[in-house]
């Protein structure tokens, strides 16, 4: 997600304390349709007291706004409602990578007259600045909060109540650092789910705390590590950042979906027959919609690939057009489970907060038990996630062993590709 | 105590009640870790500590036989059309009025036909399915083939969908619980019956009368001549239970020695005129036989008692053309004995005679539909007839029902019957049923729902049928 503007500085836009009110009560998901961003535009659909619903876009980079309610106000309660949406970062408005038409055409007639360039360079960096200072500022109060924690103990921060964790994150949210407040609050569920959750906490501090002292030693970090702290952060690249282009034929060799009540995000795991190197792409559309693109598992797409800056496994993204897309024939790159243990721990070594490991593994016999295993050929047992499809990885492979790819998260696989034959099957 | 142990340790209780020096870690880096608080040094020696054993996460190895894996299935999968459409019925993602089962028993029919096998990935969901729904299992069990064998092994729930090998059934049957031993007789029955009776046979006398009683149940399947010699014996049991089930088997073996003591005693009631009378108290040896105190619903005693007599005794001692003349008794004898005797000619001419719907399923689905055929009054009676009419149902005779109901109007009928006509109808009646949706006379809402409910399960099952051919 981009760099989203906290409440305050969405407020202080409004022109009296009515519209505030206004927009408050307007800036509900439920009123709202078409709803999306790109990095200068926000646009969405509010159903208001006329039959045709307002078109609301606000041009970020200024900011402006239009509207077509017949208000005066500038901005009007609807694009302050939308800008809270917004800010909000839950999901209710995704990243686009397209403007609806309304709203494209709105910026588009806009920025002509002042062509010359993109945005104001200037105007550019006084941005970045600010947003590094509202960071460095949430950065600090991350560390006195960690400190706290470790000083009265883990064992009474599992006593700490759903909201302990909900405020820590949403103060972090307000201080730009999205990424991590997703973790913060991932860990309140996930200490009161795991039998191993004082050892995970630890674990999950000690990577924030390394964050901390990441942040303030950004200036000599090289170009990957700062790329790695940037994710965990939540400060996403622009597009037009990403350059470091790689051609291969990309084999999709992995595919997940994950659907909240607000949005649907996508991975997909490609796999470099030459370069053997592995890349993930991420889509995202809001909730009810479809995404934009998908690969098919099991093809081959022939190309570039744009690496965000990062350590490996590196996220991507389908640079240039004209991908010849043909069809593959099973899992490149499949090893045994040492050998892909071994090239995850020079991730983990180049990335300490990598959370998702693609693995690809060749001759694995599904083993059913508490937990069930995949054990390769010299029976190097990995345990599958509790929410794996035993009985659809039994019917698929028949207890012969069969190629397998998955993400290793936290010493627990989540399959995600069977090798059937030469065929890729997703389970 | 572990490094790990430690610091985890000190985490828990927190820096305020146990310090902390990282330097007094032994793991390589711990030197050089910069803190200017406990808080601080615990904080980076985690994330220092968990990196390496995030990174240096050895698997476990784990050695020991592989369990075996599934025989080779060599039948080819069905086409992905085919396959679609059954993930679709299993996934119960298309509505249907009459429920996915008749259609999923469709598809698993014509699957088997085809000789071909289902995707090995809608296993799971098809075992599923015959776990909720018993009717479908044997068909599930044969269209799922060894890998489905294979995987139901491995589920408990899927129990039923097991095959034991040869070399385990003297185990399973001694050590089984009574289900087991009861899925294990009927397994067998349809390959070695006789495998199946001497098990039976083995542990007879240690048995609780209620697990007799249900072994000769599980008889019924593969019943033959060869059965008889432990029949008979069991009409000598202690238990009541058991010589009635005994009884109910023997009434299927006309070729039995008990079967023509009935025929004696039927024949001694039988008089000059074709007319039978009623049997007295019967003696010791006809109370063995199975004519006993109990009286039929809507029968005398006498009655009764001839019922069971003609039911036992072998349709062969009689002539079908006598049952125009025959009393209610008598009929309901002849009817009773050619349902367990399975004798088609016996069952068709007493179909001809007064069609009921007991008789109508017992017949072959033309033999049936001829019956239907001959029926023009389109009353409460014919709707229970069509729905008890087995299936598939003949091409002509589907698109002929379709015009007669809708010709006579018999809304009712429809009703009444439209599971039936969902699932048996041949789709080439589809365009008759659809004529009749357009029909402009035909305005009642709720037949219209019918009627569209049957369209659309006849689409469908066209769609499965076209596939498999």
């Amino acid at each position: 997600m981009g760099s989203r503007w906290t409440v305050a500085r969405v407020l202080a836009l409004a022109p009296d304390a009515g519209s505030v009110r206004a927009a408050k009560g307007l800036a509900n998901p439920r009123t709202w349709s078409d709803l999306g961003s790109t990095e200068s535009l926000l646009w969405g659909k509010c159903q208001g007291s006329a039959r045709a619903p307002y078109q609301v876009t606000v041009d970020l980079t200024e900011p402006a706004f239009r509207c077509t309610c017949p208000s005066r106000k500038t901005p009007c309660k609807h694009g302050l409602a939308l800008l809270l949406l917004w800010a909000a970062a839950d999901g209710s408005v995704a990243d686009m990578r397209t403007a609806e038409p309304f709203a494209a055409e709105w910026a588009q007639a806009r920025r002509k007259p002042a062509r010359g360039g993109e945005a104001d360079p200037q105007a550019r960096a006084r941005r970045i600045a600010e947003r590094e200072s509202l960071m460095s500022a949430g950065i600090d109060d991350v560390e006195l909060w960690l400190h706290d924690l470790v000083r009265q103990g883990l064992a009474a921060a599992r006593h700490q109540p759903a909201s302990f964790w909900e405020t820590a994150a949403a103060r972090l949210v307000d201080a730009q650092l999205p990424g991590l407040a997703d973790r913060v609050r991932a860990l309140g569920g996930e200490i009161l789910a795991r039998a191993d959750w004082a050892p995970h906490l630890l674990g999950e501090l000690g990577r924030c705390y390394l964050a901390v002292c990441a942040w303030r030693r950004r200036a000599d970090l090289d170009e990957a590590t700062l790329g790695d702290l940037r994710t965990v952060l939540g400060w996403a690249r622009r597009r037009d950042e990403i350059g470091d282009r790689v051609a291969d034929r990309w084999h999709v060799v992995g595919r997940s979906q994950e659907q909240d009540e607000r949005l649907l995000s996508q991975r997909t795991w490609l796999s470099g027959e030459s370069t053997g190197e592995t890349v993930v792409l991420l889509d995202f559309a809001a909730a009810g919609q479809a995404l934009q693109v998908s690969h098919v598992l099991g093809s081959v797409v022939d190309g570039e690939v744009a690496r965000y800056p990062g350590g490996p496994p590196r996220r991507a993204l389908l640079a240039g057009d004209g991908h010849a897309v043909t069809e593959g024939a099973g899992l490149p790159q499949a090893t045994d489970v040492r050998t892909a243990l071994g090239r995850a721990a020079t991730w983990l070594a180049g990335n300490p907060w990598l959370r998702r490991v693609p693995l690809a593994l060749a001759g694995m016999t599904v083993v059913p038990g508490d937990p069930a295993l995949l054990v390769d050929g010299d029976g190097a047992a990995l345990p599958l996630a509790p929410g794996a499809d035993l009985w659809q990885l039994l019917a698929l492979s028949g207890g012969h062993p069969v190629g397998v790819f998955g993400e290793w998260i936290d010493q627990r696989l989540h399959p995600l590709t069977l090798q059937v034959d030469d065929r890729l099957v997703a389970v | 105590m572990t490094t790990w142990d430690d610091l985890l340790g000190t985490a828990l209780v927190g820096t305020g009640r146990r310090p902390f020096r990282a330097a007094d870690l032994a793991i390589a880096g711990a030197e050089r870790i910069e803190a200017g608080s406990p808080e601080a040094a615990v904080l980076a020696a985690a994330a220092l500590a968990d990196g390496y054993r995030r990174a240096g996460w050895a698997p476990p190895i784990r050695r020991g036989t592989r369990p075996r894996p599934a025989d080779p299935d060599d039948r080819p999968e069905c086409s992905p059309a085919a396959a679609q459409l059954l993930e679709l019925l299993l996934g119960r993602a298309i509505g249907l009025e009459n429920g996915a089962e008749p259609l999923i028993a469709d598809w698993l029919r014509l699957c088997r036909a085809a000789r071909q096998r289902p995707p090995m990935a809608t296993l799971p969901a098809l075992l599923r399915t015959g776990t909720t729904t018993a009717a479908l299992r044997p068909l599930v069990k044969q269209v799922a083939g060894p890998r489905g064998t294979w995987l139901a092994a491995r589920n408990p729930a899927w129990r039923w969908a097991t095959t034991v090998p040869p070399e385990a059934v003297d185990e399973v049957f001694t050590t089984g619980t009574r289900a087991e031993r009861l899925a294990l007789l009927d397994d067998l029955r349809r390959t070695d019956p006789g495998r199946a009776r001497e098990l039976v046979g083995r542990t007879w006398h240690e048995e609780q009368a209620a697990t007799r009683a249900a072994f000769l149940d599980a008889l019924h399947t593969g019943l033959s001549d060869a059965d008889e010699a432990l029949l008979e014996r069991a009409l000598d049991d202690r238990a009541s239970t058991v010589r009635a089930a005994a009884v109910a088997l023997l009434d299927r073996l006309p070729g039995s020695a008990r079967a023509q003591r009935m025929a004696r005693r039927a024949l001694r009631l039988r008089n000059p005129d074709g007319t039978f009378a009623l049997p007295g108290e019967p003696d010791r040896a006809a109370r063995r036989d199975g004519v006993t105190g109990a009286t039929e619903p809507g029968h005398g005693r006498g009655a009764s008692r001839l019922i069971q007599v003609l039911t036992g005794t072998p349709l062969s001692t009689w002539d079908p053309a006598d049952i125009p003349g025959a009393g209610p008794e008598v009929l309901a004898g002849w009817t009773r004995a050619a349902l367990r005797q399975r004798d088609a000619t016996w069952l068709t001419a007493l179909a001809r005679h007064r069609p009921g719907p007991e008789l109508l399923a017992a017949l072959a689905p033309a033999d049936a539909a001829a019956v239907l055929d001959d029926q023009h009054r389109y009353d409460a009676r014919f709707g229970a007839l069509l729905a008890a009419a087995p299936g598939p149902w003949p091409a002509a005779f589907s698109t002929r029902i379709v015009q007669r109901l809708r010709d006579r109007k018999a809304d009712a009928v429809v009703r009444l019957a439209a599971r039936a006509l969902a699932e048996h109808l041949h789709p080439s009646a589809l365009a008759a049923l659809e004529e009749w949706l357009l029909d402009p006379g035909q305005d009642r809402a709720a037949t219209r729902r019918t009627l569209r409910g049957i369209a659309h399960a006849l689409t469908i099952r066209a769609t499965i049928l076209q596939e498999f051919t």
